[in-house]
């Protein structure tokens, strides 16, 4: 990595797409009106488990307003994947568009297009359903009990979604002989779910030449295209799929969701355009969720802290379906490889189906589950050995050399570098040994806590990715990037254009980005797995790289100099050593001289391997011990990204992360009746989370320790770092405050004020 | 079903929209009023992401029926620029200080701001807190929002402009 001044990379240039966010112009899926629109609904299963064995809709097909009703008899048989990468090694086909039975409570069983939302709702009631139950399974226990229901005909059976994972690296046994300290312990999770603001929503419009036109809210819009085309039985150019503006999706916006299947269809047969909107309701029962876990963890230590074994076992609920479980289960398991070094290690991973809603990709995949217990683990072992916290990370810390999870060496120091830069921000030394009393409130104890992860920017190995750019300078100058890479509000547009206006030497300003319609940008995998900069951003200076050569040649030609000797900043092209011997790019793509205005475009396209950032996370809680609340006070969040494009952007990505991330650990957990299958809390009140009174003092800092090659001037990625490490950090904070140690997420007041009395018992019995 | 002629002055026009009984005034902005800014996140009043200004007080749309604001004065998103070239202090400091990420948020937090900054131009940090506290933003932990809210704050009580 050579220094360079950078112009705009680097630089918090405000985002183009912003304006139309604060102005209202922004147009989002729900926010399309076509002539003659109709409104689809769903009707949902009241029932975890049964076959259908009578579904009439001729009542609601009678209702005035009701133009068709489909069911599973009117649809196509294609059994699809959840989660459709084709350039994917870990996909499970177990989903029908509508099947003759059902497998959660709340599933799609028919569907509805009328004239206004009101009456399709009013038709659902009329259709009559009957079910025969069939026993279910609402938990891992009970799914991998022996004799226990299966859910699914497919998959290799014991309600497996995939063959276990297994991964072992260098001799266990002997690592574990080689221990002065073993700990051994088990780890749990619920169920938080991304809560995106918008809602799913997607709008269906065939045209004469049977042409899909397909308007919906995706990470993923040529996945989308894929498996619509696939089912519906279209070449991929007959289905065109738009997304402008997107109102979040945090991973979870990258499934191939059953009603938009059903919207294509029932647009199909009424021949007219079709809107389907999820109520907040439906983004619980029919969105995707964070997968459940279950995880055995026994770690050995040398007297120095040094980890020298580990073995685990960890069981994602994957819920009724596959949707992302393959990659969550091999991510997820694979990350345990790292973090702390580690050379001998076995590691169990599965996935299970229940009759549940599904849980599918979300922020953090499968990484949240397994960091969150190895960074307790990692504490409880400080405190065994008498070690800080904090010094017993940075002798473990992964460092150059070491294999990352993909298989890859690891570059540079990063995560040493976030710790150590922490323990100095944080104030670690002197805050640890403060008092944990506060002043005038006798019930509550503060403490201060510790936790690190790092995550990979790329999918790479479970996906060969591609990222693609192609950009045009137009005759006047202007460029236009056109890519693939979905918007769904991280400001990865404005850092795409950062980095083309950066390689080419033109204005932030003269760049406009063209996205979201896959009839004319370039292929894109979707924005997910942290790696729209590292990836996109990488075949986007590619691309502006060779434009730039095009660009000068023409320069040289109108000036009459060599190409080798010319420049070109802000726009314009300068000899080196003339200083007066120059010309814009307009004057350059014009016409002069016989030489006609021309329109250039070169296009890149980049096959990453990997990197991975990092970050340590420093946290002060509050703890009363008489009501149980935990507040998150304070956080230092210290992060490695590599290059860093856009700084606001990037803390911003990182602040938001903390805010789920603490939700999380405290209070969200999206609750199903382990009697029935049945939601307790599908809505805003009672799925609890962090909102603006319960937001802690955040202080970013990012650092550039460990740029990686493969992204444009060492970029990584930032997207899900910051939902990893603040909750292993809140759970020792919450141990450092009131000496109780958990092993689950939510820590609940209830789990608090439980927890204390049983460590009041243990002293009491102990007769301290 | 029955209509009922709508009269109302949004964003300083009047308007007409003819709306079924049961219809809310969120409905009625976006799907008879063309005004589309202002986002339907919940529809049961648990976001705020539909909040405008009806005569004055800050609304959740959703919650109000439409014949309910016969008459009324109402302020959506699409209203807060004083004319097309010129945003408003708080929509200028929302995009310098980053504080709209997927935006869907953003409309129903800038009418609550300006709500905020027109009882109280100078609100402290705490008073920011509470007055966001009915808008759910799950993007960008509101450090930015804050940041923002302070900034249009200070910036308006110095040049004077009215909220």
């Amino acid at each position: 990595m050579t220094k360079q001044d950078f112009r705009i990379v680097g630089k918090s240039v405000k985002r183009a797409d912003v304006i139309e966010k604060v102005t209202g112009e922004g147009k989002y899926t729900g926010d399309y009106h076509l002539p003659g629109l109709l409104h689809g609904k769903i009707k949902r299963a009241e029932i975890a488990h049964a076959r259908i064995t009578r579904i009439d809709v001729s009542k609601a097909l009678a209702y005035p307003g009701v133009k068709a009703v489909l069911t599973h008899h009117d649809v196509p048989k294609v059994l699809h994947y959840g989660s459709p990468h084709p350039r994917s090694a870990s996909c499970t086909k177990d989903q029908y568009i509508l099947e003759d039975k059902v497998r959660f409570w709340g599933e799609g069983v028919a569907a509805v297009a009328a004239v206004s939302e009101e009456i399709a709702d009013e038709a659902l009631d009329l259709i009559e359903v009957d079910y025969e139950p069939l026993p279910a399974v609402y938990d891992i226990d009970a799914a991998q009990a022996p004799g226990a229901p299966q859910i699914h005909e497919v998959g290799p059976g014991g309600n497996l979604v995939i063959p276990p994972v297994h991964i072992e690296r260098g001799d266990v046994e002997k690592g574990f002989a080689e221990a002065d300290l073993i700990l051994e312990g088990e780890f749990e999770g619920g169920r938080p779910v991304p809560t995106y603001m918008e809602p799913n929503v997607c709008v269906a419009d065939w045209d004469g030449s049977n042409k899909l036109t397909f308007w919906t809210s995706t990470q993923t819009s040529f996945m989308v295209r894929g498996a619509l085309a696939e089912v519906l039985g279209l070449p991929l150019n007959k289905v065109r799929v738009l997304v402008d503006h997107m109102g979040g999706g945090f991973g979870a916006k990258q499934d191939l969701f059953q009603h938009e299947f059903l919207c294509a269809l029932l647009a199909r047969k009424c021949r007219r355009p079709v809107k389907m909107e999820f109520t907040r309701r439906e983004t619980f029962i029919a969105g995707r969720s964070r997968h459940p876990f279950r995880m055995w963890l026994k770690q050995g230590f040398r007297k120095d802290g040094t980890l020298v074994a580990r073995d685990m076992k960890v069981i994602y609920e994957s819920g009724a379906y596959g949707s992302h479980s393959p990659g969550v289960t091999n991510v997820g398991t694979a990350s345990a490889t790292s973090l702390y070094r580690c050379e001998n290690v076995r590691l169990d991973g599965r996935a299970v189906y229940t009759n549940t809603p599904i849980a599918g990709a979300y922020r953090g995949y499968g990484v949240v589950q397994t960091y969150f217990a190895i960074d307790i683990q990692m504490d409880e072992a400080a405190e065994k050995l008498g070690i800080d916290p904090a010094e017993m990370r940075l002798r473990n810390a992964v460092r150059e050399g070491d294999i990352a999870p993909s298989g890859h060496p690891i570059v540079g120091r990063g995560l040493e570098a976030c710790i150590s830069h922490g323990i100095e921000a944080f104030g670690w030394q002197a805050k640890r040994g403060a008092d944990r009393g506060v002043a005038g409130r006798p019930s509550v104890r503060r403490g201060w806590g510790i936790g690190c992860e790092m995550h990979g920017s790329s999918a790479y190995p479970g996906i060969k990715e591609q990222g693609n750019a192609t950009v045009k300078m137009n005759e006047d100058g202007s460029v236009t990037l056109l890519t693939g890479a979905a918007g769904l509000g991280t400001g990865a547009h404005t850092a795409l254009a950062q980095i083309v206006a950066e390689e080419l030497g033109v204005t932030f300003e003269s760049v406009h980005v063209v996205h979201g319609d896959t009839d004319v940008v370039p292929w894109d995998i979707g924005a997910f797995a942290s790696h729209t900069t590292y990836l996109v951003g990488s075949a986007a200076r590619m691309a502006a790289a060779e434009l730039r050569e095009r660009v000068l040649a023409r320069g040289a030609e109108k000036l009459q100099e060599k190409v080798e000797n010319l420049e070109m900043v802000d726009g314009i092209i300068t000899a080196r050593d003339k200083p007066g011997t120059s010309l814009t790019v307009h004057e350059a793509m014009g016409p002069s001289r016989g030489i006609p205005a021309e329109h250039l475009i070169a296009s890149g396209s980049y096959m990453p391997t990997k990197s991975y950032s990092f970050a340590a996370h420093f946290v002060e809680v509050e703890v009363d011990t008489e009501t149980g609340i935990i507040e998150c006070r304070t956080v230092v969040p210290v992060h490695d990204v590599g290059k860093v494009i856009h700084p606001i952007a990037a803390q911003g990505q990182i602040e938001g992360g903390i805010q789920q991330g603490i939700g999380h650990t405290l209070t969200e957990n999206y609750v199903i009746d382990r009697t029935n299958g049945r939601s307790l809390n599908a809505g805003l009140v009672d799925y609890k989370m962090p909102l603006s009174m319960d937001m802690p003092d955040i202080r970013t800092i990012i650092l550039e320790a460990a740029p990686d090659p493969g992204g444009p001037w060492g970029a990584k990625g930032v997207g899900e770092d910051p939902i990893i490490a603040i909750g292993p950090a809140i759970a020792n904070a919450v141990y450092d405050a009131i000496g109780v140690r958990f092993h689950h997420y939510p820590i609940t007041p209830e789990d608090v004020l439980n927890g204390l009395r049983a460590r009041k018992k243990e002293l009491q019995d102990a007769g301290i | 079903m029955k209509k009922t002629l709508l009269d109302l002055t949004v964003n300083g026009e009047s308007r007409s929209f003819a709306v079924e009984g049961h219809r809310s005034l969120l409905d009625a902005l976006r799907e008879e009023g063309g005004l589309t800014g202002t986002k339907k996140g919940c529809d049961v009043g648990d976001c705020g992401a539909c909040t405008v200004i009806v005569n004055g007080q800050p609304v959740n749309a959703c919650l109000m029926l439409a014949i309910e604001a016969q008459g009324a004065e109402i302020t959506t998103v699409e209203g807060l620029q004083a004319s097309p070239d010129e945003l408003h202090p708080l929509q200028e400091a929302f995009m310098e200080h980053g504080a709209s990420q997927c935006g869907f948020c953003t409309p129903g937090i800038l009418i609550m701001a300006k709500c905020l900054l027109d009882e109280n131009p100078l609100p402290t940090d705490e008073e920011i807190r509470f007055g966001l506290s009915g808008n759910i933003c799950r993007c960008t932990g509101y450090t930015k929002i804050f940041d923002a809210i302070r900034s249009a704050g200070k910036r308006m009580a110095q040049q004077g402009v009215e909220a």
